[in-house]
């Protein structure tokens, strides 16, 4: 039983081939690229979708911070997509596994924090220390935002696995249970219904990759245009 | 056909297993046809209302330009029909300032012949003034003549003859009365 509940997190690998990689790239193929003037419906909905979410996440910005446009814009897509596309049976979700949220965090917050200190090193440096701290506290301040610092990307990282993760065992321990208890009748219909909230609670798993977004977003923008 | 006796035989012989992941699939896929059949005809009549209104935008875009294509065909033909009648607006002018040099050449004629006559006149009044003053000479030369010519004998004997017809004439006179 546990073997069984934790294989599904493990790297997918087909005789010995890592396929991980097909499957990392498998999400670029349900987005078309709009060929023509006109496209078909569903290239003109995800092209109203995209200008839509560019258009309220890049407003906070000034000309340096759209210029992070393109990266921004694919990586929601990216999560959002894999996200959504985990929560199919049998799938595997490349989100899950911490190595690659640390892969996509850390140059992320580390490229807005080394952009903060050479465009404006003052105000970067200034961020350590919040206004109208007592004299006697300052060191301490400094220590403690120091760390609050560095533990950022650590932050972005583990967020995002340890909520799809603990989704994804949610709904396998659930269905499990659901599997078991159909022979015993009447507690079934409740579970299944359970089931059903929690997969369209799960389903605001596309929030998460909101959250991951915004959160680099906040980042880059008290970095960059304070 | 094939799906149910696929889908038995794979249940059968335990090739497709059930277990969780099939009842987390069956409540996706419930799902999905719940969202799809409820929301599917409304988001298809959105995506069409967008592209209607792009090739609309782009519609509009090319029947501005055709019409102002056309505008300026219209334009160019009416272009065309004004300098067809422009003859007219060269003969008015022509004439006009045909009839403006005509009354200037009259007029510097009049002016020209007023004044020769002007000069004309002064000779003739100066002639006149010449012979007049000539005559005036002469008759006063004349007169001076006679009146150195006649002597006083001549004066006397004139004035006796004269007073001698005087009486014969008054003799007659009587007698006729």
């Amino acid at each position: 039983m546990n073997e069984n509940l934790f294989a599904s997190f493990t790297t997918p690998m087909m005789m010995g081939v890592p396929i991980v990689v097909l499957i990392i790239i498998f999400p670029s193929i349900l987005f078309p690229s709009p060929n023509r003037l006109i496209n078909n419906r569903l290239a003109t909905v995800q092209q109203w979708l995209i200008q839509l979410v560019s258009k309220y996440m890049l407003s906070i910005h000034n000309y340096k911070g759209q210029t992070w446009a393109l990266m921004l814009m694919s990586l929601i897509l990216f999560i959002g997509s894999t996200n959504l596309l985990g929560l199919l049976p049998h799938s595997f979700t490349p989100t899950t596994q911490l190595s690659m949220n640390l892969g996509m965090a850390i140059p992320l917050w580390a490229g807005t924090v080394v952009m903060g200190f050479r465009h404006k090193t003052k105000a970067s440096l200034a961020h350590f220390l919040p206004q109208g701290t007592p004299l006697p506290l300052i060191p301490m301040l400094v220590i403690i935002e120091t760390i609050s610092l560095f533990i950022q990307p650590v932050a972005l990282a583990v967020r995002l696995t340890a909520n799809i993760t603990a989704g994804h065992l949610l709904i396998h321990l659930i269905g499990g249970a659901t599997l078991v208890l159909m022979n015993i009748n009447p507690v079934t219909a409740l579970i299944t219904f359970i089931i059903l909230i929690l997969l369209t609670i799960l389903e605001l798993a596309v929030a998460l990759i909101q959250a991951y977004v915004f959160t680099l977003l906040v980042s880059l923008y008290l970095h960059d245009n304070t | 056909m094939l799906a149910t006796g696929l889908t038995l035989y794979l249940l059968s012989k335990e090739i497709y297993v059930i277990n969780h992941e099939t009842i987390s699939g069956a409540v996706v896929l419930s799902l999905a046809v719940y969202g799809i059949k409820k929301y599917g005809p409304a988001v298809a009549a959105f995506a069409d209302r967008l592209m209607e209104e792009e090739l609309a935008r782009f519609e509009s875009l090319k029947g501005a330009y055709i019409a102002g294509c056309e505008k300026g065909i219209e334009d160019e033909k009416k272009q065309q029909w004004r300098v067809e009648g422009r003859h007219y607006l060269f003969d008015a002018k022509r004439n006009n300032i045909a009839m403006i040099l005509e009354a200037n050449y009259r007029e510097r004629l009049l002016t020209a012949s007023r004044e020769v006559k002007k000069k004309l006149d002064y000779q003739v009044a100066l002639q006149q003034l010449k012979r007049s003053m000539e005559r005036d000479h002469m008759i006063n030369w004349v007169e001076q003549s006679v009146w150195q010519s006649v002597t006083a004998q001549q004066e006397k004997e004139s004035i006796a003859k004269c007073i001698l017809d005087l009486k014969a004439l008054s003799k007659t006179a009587q007698a006729s009365l």
